[in-house]
């Protein structure tokens, strides 16, 4: 069969494209490697954290960044698409309750303590915001190794936050009946949250040791497919508002995004192919017309009228460096811009410094369509969305999962638009 | 001020200055040594870790062969926890001259060195990876070891027998009474205080620094260092140390070590041990090297790369010293500097380091006027009584049997939370690094990425740090990471520093940690 969209990649570009396009009405299926960057980031929707500073408005920054940066995915996006896929994503993911958006950046504490702007929070997070300050206690569960609340509490009762408010934070550290295991992943504890039982036992230790007023912070784990209720039911049972710190991957409310997304793409009868890695495609010369797929070791032709790629950047083996430091994208081999050829450096000698590969990726049309090496759209029905752009530096922007969302919306909006 | 009384003080904490002050507390004097910082992080824990069999220098430097063969055996006795008895292989590349290879068994022969031709297909069949294009292999005894469990097994048993071990105590000033060294003015730098230590004897044992020390009393000690860099590769390319059978050259061995294997080595003149620039050329042409032993090896995964400074004493030093032998160099400075109670011992390397402390031992012995034996041949380090060789299986066999009975903090290298708490708590130590170099904590393939944060976290807990020295650590680990990781990043290990980026950077926000 041929489907109306093909979408390469199952992070969260590409299941926005997908999502979008199948509500639609469009056939769609979605070709993936493996599960995407969902699994690894936090749920939070980043749309522009850091720009000299601390973003505190992304709706107010946002025009002059874009312009400021044309070869930035912001920079390509006709000046709705970020608003537009912000509200579209907030009422297609309601089971997850997002809040925020454009007008202000929430605060959230991360797993070290530092005050982190974001744009939109599932509502496990949300009462983590700091922007208000107050008195925040974290809780520690012994067993689970990617959790440190001392560490965490000490750092943000000093992070500066701007009109002068204040944090107090301090730790608390339960060590939860884990039966004969004592390492326990995160995901061994969301399932262990699901239980009743379990979460009433963490009621009767906690709440005894908690002063009036204080906002609860747990390591991100509070439940996979019943996370809302774990939080309601921990929030009702020690009277106090609950928030999820993100932690270290993989990541739980990660995981929550990506079943809803799958959940709800199935709903609307796409297709989601996961562990078939696209390494070849077909084409009439100006239009693509397949993508080939290795599933369970045979090759297997994707045909389509439009295709999505959505396959990530360096993170996720959508864009590579290869021994003699060539840079290229591996799936159609797309030339890669803003990576130092080979000889020259790609890194600074400080780690935190600027390094001269960041922000390499594809460049594109202003209908997100990858260019080729002529600097004419490689095909007439290719859009590219998400890490594999050029232009965005995500972890030092704080912009990664805004990214994602807003070309993915964008790449969906412009497929419909030439879609009679 | 601070002071302290010894008969010993031996200054330089790499394997040499270990093996010194172990020998010299083994045989009774009272001995401290001093390190400016932590021990083994010069020369000693920046080589590929090859216990020599003597093969390398079976054709060029009989004499080292010899000595390599002897010690290689003493340390497989006294040793054996630090010691992967991997075996070496020599083999003949289509680049090479197969005529060497009688040269090389010939040499072997002469020299002690068991050797034995093996025929290509076997050879094959031990590392399947080899290029299949070999056309000859010859098997000697080999090892790799872990120089850093060697370093620290023998300071704790000179500590047992009484000796004082300072890391983190850099020499200002060596202090001369009428001709005689008498001593050494040292600054403990995670206290910052000066501290005075008296000394019948001053052992420089500074391998590279030497000179730096010597001049202290005046004396001039001409080390050359010789920079050899060297490319750690992700998993075990090999399960036997490889060389190439031909004139010893740059890029001819791989040696497996632990999780993964390295290859080196160059080896470049420099003028200053602590400026050890790794150039694009020198990464290029190890994986050219690499790819001509294991084919494939330049798109394999690279996970760091660093440089050693080999100290080379200069040919005019060894004619005009006590000349012990080729291998290592022994300056008596009453001898030939006129100053009393000095010795400089230096060049020589790691398999040799016990015949070197031995050596530098019985000139204290002379000096002091005592007659006392060395026993460094006979009693093994701690862990090594068995005489049981570390073998790589050994930290995933002790956590099989029950998954999840404990916390494993760092998956790589299979560290649990007891052990780094037990590191932590044994270590004066606010540092990470330090931490890594006792456990490899951190040195797998994901190059900390989630490790450090744990340890931190753990850390921070544990020694009731303030934010602001758990910061520093964490911040300074990903620094000294980088250092290594990145003029070598690409492929998987790009893919997988990008991941690092996002936990760090992204989900962490280290960069905006508060001061």
């Amino acid at each position: 069969m041929t489907y109306d969209a093909v979408v390469i990649g199952a992070g969260l570009a590409g299941l926005t494209a997908a999502l979008r396009l199948a509500e639609e009405g469009l056939r769609v299926v979605v070709v993936a490697k493996g599960v995407g960057g969902t699994h690894l980031a936090p749920a939070t929707i980043d749309v522009l954290g850091y720009d000299d500073g601390p973003v505190e408005s992304p709706a107010r920054a946002l025009p002059e960044f874009a312009a400021r940066h044309p070869e930035h995915p912001y920079g390509r996006l006709p000046a709705d698409v970020i608003p537009s896929s912000l509200e579209w994503f907030r009422e297609r993911l309601d089971e997850l309750g997002y809040q925020g958006g454009l007008d202000e950046n929430l605060l959230l504490p991360t797993a070290v303590g530092v005050a982190k702007p974001t744009a939109l929070v599932p509502q496990t997070m949300a009462a983590g915001d700091l922007r208000a300050g107050g008195r925040f206690v974290f809780v520690g569960l012994r067993g689970l190794k990617d959790f440190y609340p001392a560490y965490l509490a000490e750092n943000l009762a000093r992070a500066a936050l701007p009109g002068g408010h204040s944090v107090r934070a301090r730790a608390v550290e339960l060590a939860p009946r884990l039966g004969e295991e004592r390492d326990v992943s995160g995901l061994g504890f969301a399932e262990r949250f699901e239980r009743r039982d379990f979460r009433e036992t963490i009621v009767r230790e906690l709440k005894p040791r908690l002063a009036p007023g204080e906002v609860v912070g747990f390591p991100a784990v509070l439940g996979l497919r019943h996370a809302r209720e774990v939080w309601q039911d921990l929030e009702a049972g020690l009277g106090r508002r609950v928030f999820e710190v993100p932690t270290l991957p993989p990541s739980v409310g990660g995981m929550r995004l990506f079943e809803s997304m799958t959940a709800a793409l199935r709903r609307k009868g796409a297709r989601i192919v996961v562990g078939s890695s696209v390494d070849g495609a077909e084409s009439d010369g100006r239009q693509l017309t397949g993508v080939v797929a290795l599933t369970a070791g045979r090759p297997r032709t994707y045909r389509g009228r439009a295709f999505v790629l959505a396959s990530g950047g360096f993170s996720s083996g959508g864009l590579q460096v290869d021994s003699h430091g060539r840079a290229r994208e591996t799936i159609l081999d797309l030339p890669v811009a803003g990576a130092p050829g080979p000889g020259e450096p790609r890194f600074a000698p400080g780690y935190l410094d600027e390094h001269p590969i960041a922000g390499a990726g594809l460049v594109v049309d202003e209908l997100l369509r990858p260019l080729g090496a002529d600097g004419a759209p490689a095909f007439e029905n290719l859009y590219a969305a998400g890490a594999t752009l050029a232009g965005a530096v995500p972890w030092q922007e704080a912009s990664g999962n805004g990214v994602s969302l807003s070309t993915g919306y964008g790449a969906a909006s412009e497929i419909l638009q030439g879609t009679p | 001020m601070r002071s302290l009384e010894t008969e010993v003080l031996v200054v330089g904490g790499g394997s040499t200055g270990a093996g010194v002050v172990r020998d010299a507390a083994m045989r009774g004097f009272s001995a401290i040594l001093v390190e400016r910082g932590d021990l083994a992080v010069g020369t000693t824990g920046r080589f590929h870790g090859l216990l020599h069999s003597g093969g390398r220098y079976a054709v060029k430097d009989p004499d080292a062969a010899r000595e390599c063969v002897v010690e290689n055996a003493i340390l497989r006795r006294t040793a054996a926890d630090c010691i992967e008895d991997t075996g070496g292989l020599f083999v003949t590349t289509r680049w090479d001259d197969p005529a060497f290879g009688d040269e090389f068994e010939q040499g072997c022969r002469e020299t002690g060195v068991p050797v034995e031709e093996i025929p290509v297909q076997e050879a094959l069949r031990l590392e399947p990876r080899l290029d299949p294009t070999i056309s000859r292999a010859f098997t000697v005894p080999d090892a790799s070891i872990d120089a850093w469990k060697l370093v620290w097994g023998c300071a704790r048993s000179a500590e047992e027998h009484g000796a004082e071990i300072l890391p983190y105590h850099r020499v200002l000033d060596l202090e001369q009474d009428d001709g005689k060294v008498i001593g050494a003015l040292v600054k403990d730098e995670l206290a910052g205080e000066e501290v005075r230590i008296r000394a019948e004897i001053v052992v420089n044992a500074a391998g590279a620094w030497a000179g730096h020390i010597a001049e202290l009393a005046g004396c001039k000690v001409a080390v050359l260092p010789g920079k050899g860099i060297m490319i750690a590769m992700n998993h075990r390319l090999v399960n036997t140390v490889v060389n190439r059978c031909k004139p010893p050259a740059d890029g001819d061995i791989i040696v497996p070590i632990r999780t993964v294997s390295v290859i080196g080595t160059t080896d470049t003149r420099v003028a200053d041990p602590d400026e050890l620039e790794v150039t694009q050329a020198e990464i290029e042409e190890m994986l050219d090297e690499g790819e001509k032993l294991v084919p494939g090896f330049r798109e394999a995964r690279a996970l760091r790369v660093w440089a050693g400074a080999r100290p080379l004493f200069s040919a005019e030093e060894v004619a005009s010293t006590r000349d012990v032998s080729r291998a290592h160099a022994l300056v008596d400075h009453a001898e030939r500097d006129g100053v009393e109670g000095f010795i400089t011992i230096t060049g020589g390397k790691t398999t040799t380091f016990r015949l070197m402390a031995e050596a530098a031992v019985d000139a204290v012995c002379e000096h002091l006027g005592v007659d006392r034996p060395c026993r460094t041949q006979e009693e093994p380090l701690a862990g090594s009584e068995e005489g049981r060789f570390y073998w790589l299986g050994s930290r995933l066999r002790a956590r099989e049997p029950v998954p999840r009975s404990e916390e494993i903090i760092c998956e790589c290298e299979l560290i649990t939370r007891d052990r780094l708490e037990a590191a932590i708590t044994r270590r004066p130590t606010t540092n990470l690094d330090d931490v890594r170099r006792v456990l490899r904590l951190g040195m797998g393939p994901c190059q900390g990425g989630f490790c450090i944060y744990r340890a931190t976290g753990i850390l921070h807990a544990r020694e009731r740090l303030d934010h602001r020295a758990a910061n520093s650590s964490l911040l300074a680990f990903l620094q000294e990471r980088w250092k290594g990781v990145h003029p070598i990043l690409r492929g998987d290990q790009l893919r997988q520093a990008t991941l690092d980026d996002w936990i760090f950077q992204g989900l962490l926000g280290v960069q905006h940690l508060p001061e």
